[in-house]
């Protein structure tokens, strides 16, 4: 289970956080949440789809990893293999916490006490012996708040994919070399021919909101789908 | 062109009248100002209550709502709507009162592999064998557990077992108004219909109102309720009583409040012989709605009354039970001779009812408005053609509804009153049913017992009653060249389904936690 809460320079002074890549550092998963301005970076290495969060039901946009649960096939020995890793995976394991109504509505920085990157005497400390933060825990608080900006950038896409019917379910059948079947199901993608019909005020109102350009490159990410294919074919069965 | 259709009039409000005009509509696109086809009107009573009746569904009502554009959460959400997999039937066999023995279910989806493979035979020669239902679906093993038919993820009208829905008429009714007026471009008109005038031909050439005049019409549809405003009064169509096969004529209803606030919500309608009828139990979000049916020459209305109270009693407690106002429906059970007379079209119960057994009435109402949206006529002269075909077809659905609601009655062994045994006498019983319960006793229902490809009831829902009941149809001995082969693949099938029953008990949330989430986030479209 997960267990939040804001951080706090006297409760977590002691506190490290591991760093690098793997499967023991909760790194294996079949995709991440992405969000429109971060597109142009992952479209160069993986697939940008659809999916449905499974206690909502409603849509987000996701970097895909693997062809099952659990299954990242970036991940090796010795990191994850990709020039760029994204920013829901790298902030691992902060969060902005948003909750409250009114003045308690400001974003705070606040951590995962559970999980896995989290360690007493391993890693890298986030407070100095005088309280003061670390350039690691700076580091993590600009991305923090890059991602924040992001997502709130963001919070209008799937609704406005939606709206113009721009997403279609996509159901992936695939045959691996060593003969094993695959197939990727409750996964959408930009419904593309819909897309090039669109007429100039529409494309006009996607532009405006920074909406267009993200989803060009979640059009052109599928190509990356070649590459994970071809790293589901590498593996040792 | 002089015939032309240009105005139709639906008389009545109601489940039937805003179900019928809403399919009208949006099949020929009428809100389209550019080309619009004809123009619709829905004459409304300002004063006449409608009765409510039928608050469930079939699966049917899935393609409906969404033909007319309604989406499910909206749907849900204001028609205080859950989701109905079928329906569990009690102390029908013996009455014994034992309800976990005697018990069978009639749910929506088919057998496993329905289309190719009969698995009747191969159920029959099992031994140890689970219930009928729960050995060729996987649906009745979400029954104990209050389990849905789907998951928030799942696309709205999509879903992982076959469903339809439970609802409150009246907020279905007020919704679809909505929905016709303000998306679908029906003109609504509040007034009382006073008089009926005949054109020269002998059609009806308008209706005079209390307070909008007279209007004029090319078509009318008749959704007045059992008063038949135009079909029965003015045309003077005859009706057929079916009393003599469905006894049952009158029913006490009653709303039951949950014990508790979360209480989990009942997958199916439940349905609980009784001496002299028997008593339905359908669980919404907000309520449960009960009612005993059942037949006035065979119980007092004291009796009848005390039975419910008893059923209430038992499921909700006596402060419950002492609370509760049931409302009194008497009824007729039959129908008009024909549904379509001239430039006229009953919908609803202005053309029939029989008791709610099986939940027929919303659907031969979506049948109904359906084939008058598809075959509408351009002109009159083409309307006595789709008129005759479309009383040969509903015809053929009345007599279908009152066989198939028939073999419930007369499969059960129970002794302890007339009713049960009258139902049995052969007098009672439809030819047609007759004949197929002795070649039902050789060989089990399929395919080819259909009469039509829109046959309500398709011949597996002849087998999940007649193996729900225990019917007895001795096994054929001579085996056909596939024989081994077919039973290796009934075997599978049998599997099969045992491990899908599983892995859906597992995935599914219970119905009270997704109509939550329904009312919270809704479901996509996609």
């Amino acid at each position: 289970m997960n267990q939040y809460e804001v951080l706090n320079k006297d409760k977590h002074r002691q506190l490290r956080v591991k760093t690098g890549y793997g499967a023991a550092l909760g790194d294996a998963v079949m995709h991440v949440m992405t969000y429109p301005m971060e597109f142009r970076d992952i479209q160069s290495c993986y697939p940008i789809l659809f999916t449905k969060d499974s206690n909502t039901g409603g849509f987000f946009a996701a970097a895909v990893f693997g062809f099952e649960s659990d299954q990242n096939l970036f991940l090796q020995d010795d990191g994850w293999d990709a020039p760029y890793i994204p920013a829901l995976v790298q902030r691992q394991p902060f969060l902005i916490a948003t909750g409250g109504e009114g003045d308690n509505a400001d974003p705070k920085v606040s951590l995962d006490l559970d999980h896995p990157r989290v360690s007493q005497d391993e890693g890298e400390a986030l407070f100095d012996t005088e309280g003061n933060a670390t350039e690691f825990l700076d580091q993590k608080i600009a991305l923090l708040d890059k991602l924040h900006r992001g997502l709130q950038h963001g919070s209008g896409f799937v609704d406005t994919l939606l709206r113009h019917e721009l997403l279609e379910k996509i159901t992936l059948d695939i045959a691996f070399n060593d003969g094993s079947k695959q197939s990727l199901q409750g996964y959408y993608c930009i419904a593309e021919e819909r897309l090039y019909q669109l007429h100039g005020d529409v494309l006009e109102s996607l532009n405006k909101a920074g909406y267009l350009q993200p989803v060009f490159m979640a059009v052109a990410s599928l190509s990356r789908m070649r590459d994970i294919i071809e790293r589901r074919n590498r593996l040792r069965v | 062109m002089e015939d032309r259709i240009s105005r139709i009039i639906i008389v009545g409000g109601g489940s039937a009248g805003w179900l019928s005009a809403g399919v009208i509509a949006a099949e020929h696109r009428i809100d389209s100002q550019a080309q619009q086809p004809f123009e619709l009107v829905l004459i409304e009573s300002p004063d006449v209550p409608t009765i409510g009746v039928g608050e469930g569904t079939w699966p049917s009502m899935r393609t409906t709502l969404k033909r007319i554009g309604l989406s499910e959460t909206d749907f849900i959400r204001e028609s205080d709507a859950s989701f109905k997999q079928g329906t569990c039937f009690r102390n029908w066999q013996s009455g014994s009162g034992k309800g976990d023995d005697d018990s069978y279910s009639h749910p929506f989806t088919v057998p496993i592999g329905y289309a190719d493979s009969n698995l009747v035979p191969h159920w029959l020669a099992l031994t140890d064998a689970p219930q009928f239902a729960d050995a060729v679906t996987p649906q009745t093993a979400l029954f104990a557990d209050c389990l849905a038919p789907k998951q928030i993820t799942t696309p709205e009208y999509a879903f992982m077992v076959n469903y339809g829905y439970h609802l409150d008429a009246g907020k279905f009714a007020e919704l679809l108004r909505k929905h016709c007026t303000e998306k679908l471009g029906v003109r609504h008109v509040k007034a009382n219909v006073l008089q009926i005038n005949a054109a020269e031909n002998g059609d009806i050439k308008s209706v005079t109102t209390d307070c909008a005049g007279e209007i004029a019409g090319d078509l009318f549809i008749d959704c007045t309720g059992t008063s038949s405003l135009l079909l029965g009064e003015h045309f003077k169509i005859p009706f057929q009583s079916r009393q003599q096969y469905l006894f049952n004529d009158t029913a006490l209803a009653a709303q039951v409040p949950y014990t508790e606030e979360n209480q989990a919500i009942q997958s199916c309608t439940h349905s609980t012989a009784q001496t002299a009828g028997w008593i339905w139990d359908i669980g919404l979000p907000t309520r449960r709605g009960t009612g005993h049916v059942y037949s006035s020459a065979h119980i007092s209305e004291d009796e009848a009354t005390a039975q419910l109270l008893t059923y209430i009693k038992d499921i909700a407690g006596d402060r419950a039970a002492a609370s509760v106002v049931p409302r009194k429906i008497r009824f007729q059970p039959g129908h008009r001779r024909e549904f379509w007379h001239r430039n006229c079209v009953a919908i609803g119960m202005s053309s029939g009812f029989i008791e709610p057994l099986e939940a027929s009435a919303l659907v031969l109402v979506e049948l109904a408005a359906g084939m008058i949206a598809e075959q509408l006529p351009p002109t009159r002269a083409a309307m006595d053609i789709v008129a005759k075909r479309y009383n040969q077809k509903f015809l053929r659905h009345w007599n279908q509804i009152i066989e198939f609601l028939k073999l419930h009655y007369v499969l059960s062994a129970r002794d302890d009153s007339p009713y049960w045994q009258d139902n049995r006498a052969a007098t009672s019983i439809p030819e047609k049913l007759g004949e197929q319960l002795l070649l039902w006793r050789y060989r089990s229902p399929w395919h080819q017992d259909a009469e039509a490809v829109d046959d309500l009831f398709p011949s597996a829902s002849y087998q999940y009653i007649l193996y729900g009941m225990g019917f007895k149809t001795v096994p054929r001995h001579t085996g056909s060249y596939q024989q081994d082969q077919q039973q290796r693949q009934a075997v599978e099938l049998f599997q099969k389904n045992a491990a899908r029953a599983a892995q859906l008990q597992q995935a599914l949330p219970g119905n009270r936690e997704l109509l939550n989430k329904v009312r919270e986030f809704g479901f996509q479209k996609l």
